[in-house]
């Protein structure tokens, strides 16, 4: 690997200086990989489709599990390898606690814990494994009885009868994070450019490498290019003729009115999709994965976010009013639909392209949750250090659908 | 499971003027017409039915309304779902989604056409002080007096543009309201080229001079080219406001304990929207309206919108409007053959023409002030639900990242129980004013209770949502 040192920043024939990287995507993780990388004294250009955060990122629940991810949504056929990530999930931890110093912001980060609940006996033998599982990654977590879980949220409904407890769960405002992100690094000189659409990415000749990114009225020109588009993570590598496979899809999110704090924690559920939390501004969050409408597939959101499935809100809400009560006596206020950039394996990919030194992608599932980790993992497969947990086996690599093309001159 | 299944052969939504008068014309032509509204009674904004015991003690408001509901009523037919709430549609407006506004009780209509007649809102514009008690819009005030017999104050200034200004100062007069001013921001009272093609109108002309006769007699002050700066009070109310020749830095302070601000109305489109019917913007206020032909159909098969939710234009203007969605209702589905009546056909769209040119005259003479966003002070409320201000909503559009959907993201402005409704036009000014006139309408278009989602938990995949 190459050691990329961040260039001098002078401008040749009055043309604007070139950056060192360009990010493409504008959400969370290509937020977090333009900080870390300004940060480190890089010259970073964003380039964004429409605005930034809003897609995936902004329309997420905004959880971070740091607790295993033990759950399916709705209709995913291939399980994450729950293992595999309590490191990663670790460090995650670790690095959000400090975010909002780092960030200079208030991203209304609420780190007061988390309980995944189980309804039936299989469910609480689950949640015993699980809770092993984590004892021995690391995890602080807890096994509570159903009556231990209602008197830590006496919300509780009488059919929880086994829970798991995680005091570092938690979630901040996706509608914060990604611009407060953006925002330091700005200060820090990255340049943000909205509504941006990328036309062409080509491999630059010559012993200096890197790519010409183009948009309809200007190209830049970078070693290093990071593709964090997210659900778009496969199209913008075809630009360079890269053929990384995803399989996104499009799930949904449920608000209900503002209503006086009655829960702090983040509640999940170890044998269905669910996640419910009362946001700061008092509105309670209802979500899961479930699926927005199939005929709003990821083909026909170049114009918005889809739509969102009337079966998956009644579903969802009446799960959650299952083990929340209260909740059907609240108004739902508003349900948005949002892609979630997934991988045929459900894992995430971070790496750089075989083949295409200096291309890197970076997405898959749980990005929120990870993202300050591949913000900063981004920052040192760049410049060449170890990432701050190993993830050569998250790498494009075993996505490429073996036509990669090698475009190098 | 929906508690209420209706199902229909065309579903009206709105039971104002335009709806009413399709629904009876369906209904005529032997359909089955279910007439959904989210209040007790029919008759909407315009036709509001007054209680029993108001009615009995102070006679009836707006006679010819109560006809027209009496008749709905009584025809064969036609189904009234009031205290009804539609929040959701599926199968491109063929299935509505119901809540009974009292139990919150899950229902489904489903409909083989669609009439949308929601109606309008009334246009609000923040000022300094625009969120003190007493601090109302003239619709407000106008339900309080001839609905309820109660003064909205004492001693009132009535402020903003529109023709509507004129029946509402007169409606406060006569529940014993002094009304210290009527500030309207135009000058539409005064000779003028424009004013002349109101002479094909005369109906109009004496509604209109009518009004101004009653506030002659009762001396009340019409200040035109005038606009409200600011109010002034306390938590308790309003207290006194500043108004001031528009354009001007001059103003005069006027002592009230009720202030009502507005200016016109805005067109309803959040239904149709869902739906996916094209919008077009209105040429005089800018506001979207409902995309329709000559009879009412939008741009989706069997959806049709009448009245102020396709156009601001008046009562007059909304019942020949539904009765021509209706008349092409009952051709589409065989009822009518088309050649029937068209003698009647041809009069009924000749003078929904000429009731659009009364209208389109009716703007010119009182356009929206074209500043109404953008001269707003940084520190005023612009969403009040949120506490969001237009410094803020200046700021988050200002990095230059963000539309109107970001701007909400950014500052919570439309994220509040009105969804939007109110401060909508505004962000869009504020933000974004090339993008969209509004926000997104998505399910449910109004809060509804969580209970009544789940209620509707057997819709199969191909119900989904529109």
């Amino acid at each position: 690997m190459t050691r990329r040192q961040p260039r001098r920043h002078t401008s040749v024939d009055g043309r604007p200086a070139q950056p060192d990287a360009v990010v493409i995507g504008a959400g969370i993780v290509g937020a977090a990989a333009a900080f870390h990388l300004a940060e480190a004294g890089h010259r970073v250009v964003v380039l964004e489709r429409g605005a930034p955060n809003r897609e995936g990122s902004g329309t997420t629940a905004g959880n971070l599990h740091i607790q295993a991810i033990h759950t399916r949504r709705p209709g995913q056929e291939v399980p994450v390898d729950n293992r595999r990530f309590l490191p990663l999930q670790r460090r995650a931890s670790d690095l959000w606690s400090t975010i909002e110093e780092r960030l200079e912001a208030d991203v209304e980060l609420r780190r007061n814990g988390g309980i995944m609940v189980a309804e039936t006996a299989a469910q609480e033998r689950e949640l015993r494994h699980k809770q092993e599982m984590e004892r021995a990654a690391g995890i602080p977590t807890e096994l509570l009885t159903g009556d231990q879980a209602r008197e830590a949220l006496p919300l509780l409904s009488g059919t929880v009868r086994a829970a798991t407890w995680c005091e570092l769960d938690g979630y901040a405002n996706p509608l914060l994070i990604t611009p407060a992100y953006l925002a330091a690094a700005v200060r820090r000189g990255a340049e943000v450019h909205a509504f941006t659409p990328v036309t062409a990415i080509d491999r630059v000749e010559g012993t200096a490498g890197g790519y010409a990114v183009r948009s309809a009225e200007r190209t830049w020109t970078a070693p290093v290019v990071i593709d964090a588009a997210g659900p778009w993570l496969g199209d913008v590598a075809e630009l360079a003729g890269i053929p990384v496979e995803m399989a996104p899809v499009v799930i949904q999110m449920h608000a209900t009115v503002r209503v006086p704090p009655v829960m702090r924690h983040l509640v999940q559920h170890i044998g269905e999709g669910l996640s419910v939390k009362q946001a700061s501004a008092g509105n309670v969050l209802v979500g899961g994965g479930w699926p927005a409408q199939r005929r709003h597939d990821l083909a026909g959101l170049a114009g918005g976010r889809g739509r969102a499935s009337l079966s998956s809100m009644a579903g969802n809400l009446a799960q959650a009013s299952r083990v929340l009560p209260f909740l059907a006596e609240l108004r739902l206020l508003r349900m948005w639909a949002g892609p979630l950039g997934a991988t045929p394996d459900e894992m995430p990919v971070i790496g750089e392209v075989p083949g295409h030194p200096g291309f890197f992608v970076a997405g898959g599932t749980y990005a929120f949750t990870f993202a300050p980790l591949w913000g900063e993992t981004l920052r040192n497969l760049v410049i060449g250090k170890p990432p701050p947990e190993p993830v050569g086996d998250l790498g494009p690599g075993r996505l490429l659908s073996g036509k990669a093309v090698d475009r190098s001159p | 499971m929906a508690e209420h299944e209706v199902d229909v052969d065309v579903a009206v939504v709105g039971g104002g003027p335009a709806g009413l008068a399709a629904a009876l014309r369906l209904a005529g032509g032997g359909l089955r017409v279910a007439v959904i509204d989210e209040a007790g009674e029919l008759g909407g904004q315009f036709y509001k039915r007054r209680a029993a015991p108001i009615a009995a003690a102070f006679g009836d408001f707006r006679p010819e309304g109560t006809a027209l509901v009496q008749r709905v009523r009584a025809a064969a037919g036609i189904e009234s779902l009031t205290h009804t709430l539609v929040w959701g549609a599926a199968d491109d407006g063929g299935t509505l989604l119901t809540s009974d506004t009292r139990t919150g009780a899950a229902g489904r209509v489903t409909a083989r056409a669609t009439v949308i007649a929601t109606g309008a809102f009334e246009r609000t514009a923040p000022f300094p002080g625009w969120l003190l008690p007493g601090v109302v819009t003239p619709g407000f005030a106008m339900h309080l007096a001839t609905m309820d017999r109660t003064p909205v104050g004492r001693r009132v200034v009535l402020a903003g543009t529109g023709p509507f200004l004129l029946p509402v100062a007169c409606a406060l007069l006569d529940v014993g309201v002094r009304v210290a001013e009527l500030v309207e921001y135009n000058r539409p009272y005064r000779p003028r080229r424009d004013a002349f093609g109101a002479l094909r109108h005369p109906a109009r002309l004496r509604e209109a001079a009518g009004y101004l006769l009653t506030l002659a007699r009762h001396g009340v002050r019409i200040r035109q080219g005038w606009r409200v700066i600011a109010a002034h009070g306390d938590e308790e109310r309003v207290r006194a406001v500043d108004i001031g020749p528009a354009g001007d830095a001059a103003s005069r302070r006027v002592e009230v304990d009720a202030l009502c601000v507005g200016f016109g109305f805005r067109p309803s489109t959040e239904l149709a929207r869902l739906l996916g019917c094209l919008t077009r913007p209105d040429p005089a206020t800018g506001e979207e309206a409902t995309a329709v032909d000559e009879d009412g159909a939008t741009s989706l098969d069997g959806v049709y919108a009448v009245g102020e939710c396709a156009g601001i234009a008046g009562v007059h203007a909304a019942l020949v409007r539904g009765e021509l969605a209706a008349r092409a209702i009952l051709r589409r589905l065989g009822r009518e053959a088309p050649g029937t009546g068209a003698g009647g056909l041809a009069a009924a769209r000749r003078r929904g023409r000429a009731l659009d040119r009364f209208a389109a005259l009716s703007e010119r003479l009182y356009p929206v002030p074209a500043d109404l966003a953008t001269s707003l002070a940084d520190e005023t409320t612009v969403c009040r639900c949120e506490g969001v201000t237009a410094g803020e909503i200046r700021r988050a559009a200002g990095q230059g990242w963000n539309d109107i959907h970001g701007t909400k993201g950014a500052t919570r402005a439309g994220m509040g129980p009105c969804q939007g409704r109110e401060c909508g036009h505004l962000v869009a000014a504020l933000a974004a004013p090339e993008g969209p006139l509004a926000f997104t309408a998505r399910i449910p278009l109004k809060p509804v209770p969580v209970r009544t989602a789940m209620a509707l938990g057997d819709l199969a995949e191909g119900d989904d949502a529109a």
